[in-house]
């Protein structure tokens, strides 16, 4: 029998054949491949999230392989001198281990905490966009909500993580939210002897984050932003408004080759980001902490980053206790339980707010410059006033040793703070959007300034306009209208200069040529100059 | 398939016609997908330009760092030194040379990437209408009455028996399942006796009724003269265990007053309102639980000139020389005092439990 | 100590510590300048009262009588003629003993601007040599804790679990307020527990056999000097000269609040950057 040749290009037809006779797949890849993606660098802050949750499924895996969540005691008998011998739990002893006895282990613990930051990080940044340029408006509303949850799975998914390694200080963080739970009114003490299991801090605290941090809240973070991605993908991006652009349309590029590319490089962006991070800057050293024991504690002891927002509102709290008869309503409540739930309750319900206030609906999917509704920048920039002195006082301890201001005053400054700085910034930011949106009518109605000064007759200096569109009879600009996007208002923007140099380190513009000596004028030259007076 | 037709503008071509270049037929396909492509043209001046050329040449350079810094992180994993020692050494370096040289790695390949895309691929403007709109009244109302006919399919409406059963069924069944994820999780924090949340290890009847010796961490028990004048110490209940986190509420510190200090202080606990403090101070010595009565922090930053306890973590004060009263930040209540004596041989003792509830505030505390 | 070894390798955020070389040259010059003015001032002072210490010297070392020719100088006027203290202006120094003055001088903490809870550590204004003379004076004068003589840091060779206790002590008795990386912490109403990263072994001995301000006092019944010693080399040996497994960068060992910022400030920051690259206009 004669041995057919093997035909590479057959076989991929035929293979390719083959999947569309099962699967149907030609013409749903074809408009995959064919999808168009607005592009625009706000766009990508979400990505660094994702980015960051694939470093951390990737490196948490190999820490689990790792770490042994009990709480039995042991003596140490690593290769770290300043523990040995010390007796502590079996999660501290492995988390040890995982630092010091596997090759590498330390740069994945780091690698796996720094990537949790940056996630945390991301999103903040990321829903600061979606929030301020109204992408989540009709028929967002419910891809907000769900980042919103995201947010705070990631909370909970940082703070059990966080209390894993059962170290000095994620031990005085655990004691902190056991005391959160016991504020509580009526089932306070019920819920916290069900969560540790009895009495604080119990045996089984470990072993019962541990299996929230890797499989519960991983899991339900992984099918949130599945979904999160897919009505990204079922509504298409939202754009900015601008030339060709409608509410009806994308434009952009394709997904492949261009978009995809972007992505895949820029997750390794991402990946390079944190591992250069995780090698050289030295996170949580869980050795110097020593294993968690109730009577020990550390100054400047603090929760991770997106955490201090909730722990500055406990120490700015006033101790303001409310007594039932015999029973009473400790200060921790407020900010830890109502402070938390408002947090995350209010933003959850912002879109619906707003349409409601502004009557909105209608669907949208082209994106608002900030300056355009400038109550919401002002609310957005109140909320998140609120949210970074909170986080600050978070730290205030840290600021005030290292400043050498007194703690107290941080204290009062960060309370005052928390009262008239968000309204401050409400007020400021609507101002300037107002301010920002005056001039880009001015500049349509009457065009761009050019820097040129003319007197009048009657002894008046008035600056030319460059008008930006037809001008009437009298020579003035004919009023434009608004397109929801950059009005120019510079003259090399209209093409009247140089254009702008591009670049970080650049100036702007391109600095003036300097004026080269004139060559020497020659005797008939000047003759002809004084023949002609 | 006639189906990918939809929503197309412009007129079809026959994609087998030979004639066609293969943009030609991407074209159909951007078409039947309702893409325009407003431009594509390549970044460059003609083929090989010498332009395209630098930017393949930077692009090669970047994709070789990349390989570089992976096989260096390769070769450092395996070759250097990384247990640790203590002092500086060589195996310090492990870590910053795995995060250096791998994210290095990972950082070139990704401007590789993106440089490629952004420099090498030709310049596109693409316009694709979104089809948002919702579906049409008529689609609304078939869906809708095929959901209801589903309902009238079950005729759960017309058969109330049935829908009492379910109601029956299906209930017991819901806490059948619920009862044991929550109810296993349920503990009766009030269900002992003597509940550990309003008792510590100082509690003299889990004690057999002898009073508690004060330790420290290692179990020796503490004579007054171990403690100078302006100093303090954390103790724990001389019980078996009792410097475990099993008596996570039990750390306290004592703390040895300067003599006029130490009068204020007992002025202070003698005049308390209620009479809890009264005689709690064994001469120049005091004793305060260690749990901050806001969050449980270990409150132990005392300051002996200014006689102040500060918790870390909320930064709550309390004046030691005043019942521990809080005199500034978010706790409410006074840290509990240990009521102290020395027993026949010299040690000191708890005469009974904290008289105050111990650790952070709850609701049904007394 | 190790505070002073030029060939310190690592980057210290938020550093403090002057150059080695540069402050023991200014510390030479200050010495010389005070010695002159000392020697003038007493020179005088003596000139015109001879009779005046006379009696007091005979009973002195030779060390004290020059530690009291200082402390007449630069002491007296808050602490008193023989060390009784002044009311209202400062404590007497009977029985404080010599290892207090070898703190509180050597660390420049005395002479003190004013009277207030927090003593801020500033240049030292006597050398070691003077520093020893004038705590030898108020030794001898009131008596009280002395910072025992030979080693103050064990030698892990002979003794590595040493080590390990000594951690053990550390975060019992001082994590509270120095932190577990050593780095510090405020206390309230603006005082704070300074940073051990550049104390020498006698000054934590002194300190905390002492009880400095508002340091409590450690005693040698509660703190044995072994258990000291042993606290002594877990701060020298781990957390000074070893405080970086894992990274060049500690970020000054201040925990989150430093790690959080840096996520902001550099991982952030870098990949705002990239991605306005990626999509800016080419």
């Amino acid at each position: 029998m004669k041995r057919r040749k093997l035909d590479p290009a057959a076989a991929t037809a035929n293979f390719a054949k083959g999947v569309d006779d099962r699967f149907q797949a030609a013409t749903p890849l074809r408009g995959l491949l064919n999808k168009v993606f607005p592009d625009h660098w706000s766009f990508l802050l979400g990505e660094i999230a994702l980015f960051s949750f694939i470093v951390l499924l990737l490196s948490g895996v190999f820490l689990t392989l790792f770490f042994d969540p009990t709480m039995k005691e042991v003596a140490y008998h690593g290769s770290y001198l300043g523990l040995r011998g010390t007796e502590m739990s079996g999660a501290y002893e492995s988390a040890l281990n995982l630092s010091f006895e596997v090759r590498g282990g330390l740069f994945m613990r780091q690698m796996h905490h720094w990537a949790a930051l940056l996630f945390m990080a991301s999103i903040v940044v990321h829903m600061a966009r979606v929030f301020f340029t109204g992408a989540f408006r009709k028929p967002r509303e419910v891809n907000w909500v769900i980042g919103v949850v995201l947010f705070l799975l990631g909370f909970f998914a940082g703070f059990t993580g966080y209390s894993l390694p059962d170290d000095g200080l994620s031990g005085t963080g655990l004691r902190i939210a056991s005391a959160i739970m016991l504020s509580l009114p009526v089932i306070g003490t019920w819920l916290s002897a069900a969560i540790f299991g009895g009495e604080y801090p119990g045996e089984l605290i470990i072993g019962r984050f541990y299996i929230a941090h890797v499989l519960l809240i991983p899991g339900i973070l992984l099918a949130l932003i599945s979904v999160h991605l897919g009505i990204v993908f079922k509504q298409k991006h939202t754009q900015w408004p601008g030339p060709l652009r409608t509410n009806e349309n994308v434009v952009g590029e394709r997904m492949f080759p261009r978009y995809a590319m972007k992505q895949g490089g820029f997750f390794m962006a991402v990946a390079g980001v944190i591992a250069l991070m995780a090698g050289l800057f030295q996170i949580n050293p869980i050795w110097l902490f020593g294993p968690y024991r109730a009577a020990e504690v550390s100054s400047a002891s603090q929760p991770d980053w997106y955490v201090m927002f909730m722990d500055g509102l406990v120490r700015l709290m006033p101790n303001w206790q409310i007594y039932f008869g015999d029973y009473s309503l400790p200060p921790l409540f407020w900010p830890a339980v109502v402070g938390l739930g408002a947090l995350f309750t209010l933003p959850m319900l912002y879109p619906w707010l707003e349409a409601r206030k502004l009557k909105d609906t209608r669907t949208h999917h082209l994106l608002q410059r900030p300056r355009d509704n400038p109550e919401r920048v002002g609310i957005g920039m109140m909320a998140l006033t609120f949210f970074i002195i909170a986080t600050i006082s978070g730290g205030n301890d840290v600021i005030a040793d290292k400043f050498h201001i007194s703690l107290n005053a941080m204290t009062w400054a960060g309370r005052i703070g928390l009262l008239i700085l968000p309204p401050i910034a409400y007020y400021m930011s609507v101002r300037i959007c107002l301010g920002l949106q005056q001039h880009d009518r001015e500049v349509l109605a009457h065009g761009v300034e050019t820097g040129i000064i003319k007197r009048l007759p009657n002894g008046q200096f008035v600056e030319v306009h460059q008008p930006l569109g037809p001008v009437d009879d009298h020579g003035h600009p004919i009023p434009l209208e608004y397109a929801g996007w950059v009005v120019p208002k510079k003259m090399n923007k209209l093409g009247a200069l140089a254009p702008a140099v591009k670049g970080f380190f650049y100036p702007v513009e391109k600095p003036a040529d300097i004026p080269v000596s004139p060559a020497p004028i020659s005797s008939g030259e000047r003759e002809e100059i004084s023949s002609k007076s | 398939m006639s189906t990918a037709h939809h929503g197309g503008t412009g007129t079809p071509v026959d994609v087998n016609d030979p004639k066609l270049t293969r943009f030609d037929i991407v074209k159909e396909g951007l078409r039947r997908d309702d893409i325009e492509i407003v431009t594509y043209e390549s970044q460059f001046q003609g083929a090989n330009s010498k332009a395209e050329k630098r930017v393949v040449r930077n692009i090669s350079l970047l994709f070789i760092i990349s390989g570089l810094g992976a096989l260096a992180f390769v070769v450092f994993y395996i070759i250097w030194p990384w247990r640790y020692e203590l002092g500086n050494n060589r195996s310090d370096y492990f870590t910053p040379i795995l995060g250096g040289t791998l994210g290095v790695s990972l950082f070139a390949l990704g401007i590789g990437i993106l440089a490629w895309a952004k420099k090498l691929l030709p310049h596109e403007l693409s316009i694709q209408q979104r089809h948002g709109d919702p579906s049409s009244d008529e689609e609304r109302l078939i869906t809708g009455q095929t959901m209801m006919y589903v309902a009238d399919e079950l005729g759960v409406q017309r058969r109330p028996l049935l829908k009492g059963a379910i109601a029956i069924g299906v209930a017991p069944l819901g806490l059948a399942v619920g009862a044991p994820l929550v109810g296993g999780l349920i503990q009766n924090p009030h269900k002992d006796k003597r509940p550990i949340m309003y008792h510590t290890g100082f509690d003299k009847e889990a004690n057999g009724g002898k009073p508690v010796r004060l330790t420290r961490e290692d179990g020796s028990p503490i004579r007054p003269e171990d403690v100078s004048t302006g100093g303090q110490l954390t103790v724990y209940p001389g019980i078996p265990g009792g410097a475990t986190n099993k008596y996570a509420d039990s750390p306290t510190l004592l703390i040895h007053l300067r003599s006029d200090d130490a009068a204020t202080a007992r002025a202070a606990a003698d005049s308390d309102k209620n009479g809890r403090n009264k005689g709690s101070m064994w001469g120049n010595y005091v004793a305060y639980s260690k749990i901050c009565t806001h969050a449980g922090c270990p409150a132990s930053l005392y300051e002996q000139q200014t006689n102040r306890l500060l918790c870390p973590c909320h930064q709550s004060q309390f004046l030691i020389t005043d019942n521990a009263q809080p005199v500034f930040g978010p706790a409410t209540r006074r840290l509990p005092m240990l009521p102290l004596s020395v027993d026949d041989e010299g040690f000191f003792v708890a005469t009974s439990d904290f008289k105050d509830t111990v650790g952070p505030d709850f609701w049904e505390r007394p | 100590m190790t505070s002073d070894t030029p060939a310190r390798r690592r980057f210290r955020v938020f550093s403090r510590r002057p150059g080695a070389p540069s402050r023991a040259r200014r510390r030479v010059g200050a010495a010389v300048r005070m010695l002159a003015a000392l020697a003038l001032a007493g020179g005088v002072y003596t000139a015109f009262t001879p009779g005046a210490f006379a009696e007091d010297n005979t009973q002195l070392s030779t060390a004290a009588q020059q530690g009291k020719e200082l402390f007449d100088n630069s002491c007296i006027s808050c602490h008193g003629r023989d060390g009784q203290g002044v009311q209202d202006r400062g404590p007497s120094l009977i029985g404080v003993g010599s290892a207090s003055v070898e703190f509180q001088v050597g660390t420049g903490r005395m002479p003190m601007t004013r009277q207030e809870g927090q003593a801020e550590q500033k240049k030292p204004q006597f050398n070691t040599d003077e520093t020893k003379q004038i705590a030898q004076y108020v030794q001898e004068i009131g008596g009280g804790p002395q910072i025992p003589a030979g080693s103050l840091v064990d030698d892990l060779k002979e003794n590595p679990e040493s080590l390990a206790r000594g951690g053990e002590l550390f975060r019992v008795n001082c994590t509270s307020c120095h932190s577990f990386t050593g780095a510090g912490g405020a206390l309230s109403s603006g005082k704070f527990a300074p940073s051990l990263h550049d104390a020498t072994a006698e000054q934590i001995y002194a300190a905390m056999l002492t009880g400095p301000q508002n340091m409590p006092v450690f005693g040698d019944n509660q703190i044995t000097p072994d258990e000291k010693r042993e606290i002594i080399t877990y701060v020298t040996k781990q957390l000074q000269e070893n405080q970086d497994s894992g990274g060049i960068f500690n970020l000054g060992g201040y925990g989150p609040a430093t790690e959080g910022m840096a996520i902001f400030l550099i991982g952030i920051t870098i990949l705002v950057f990239t991605s306005l690259w990626i999509a800016g206009k080419s």
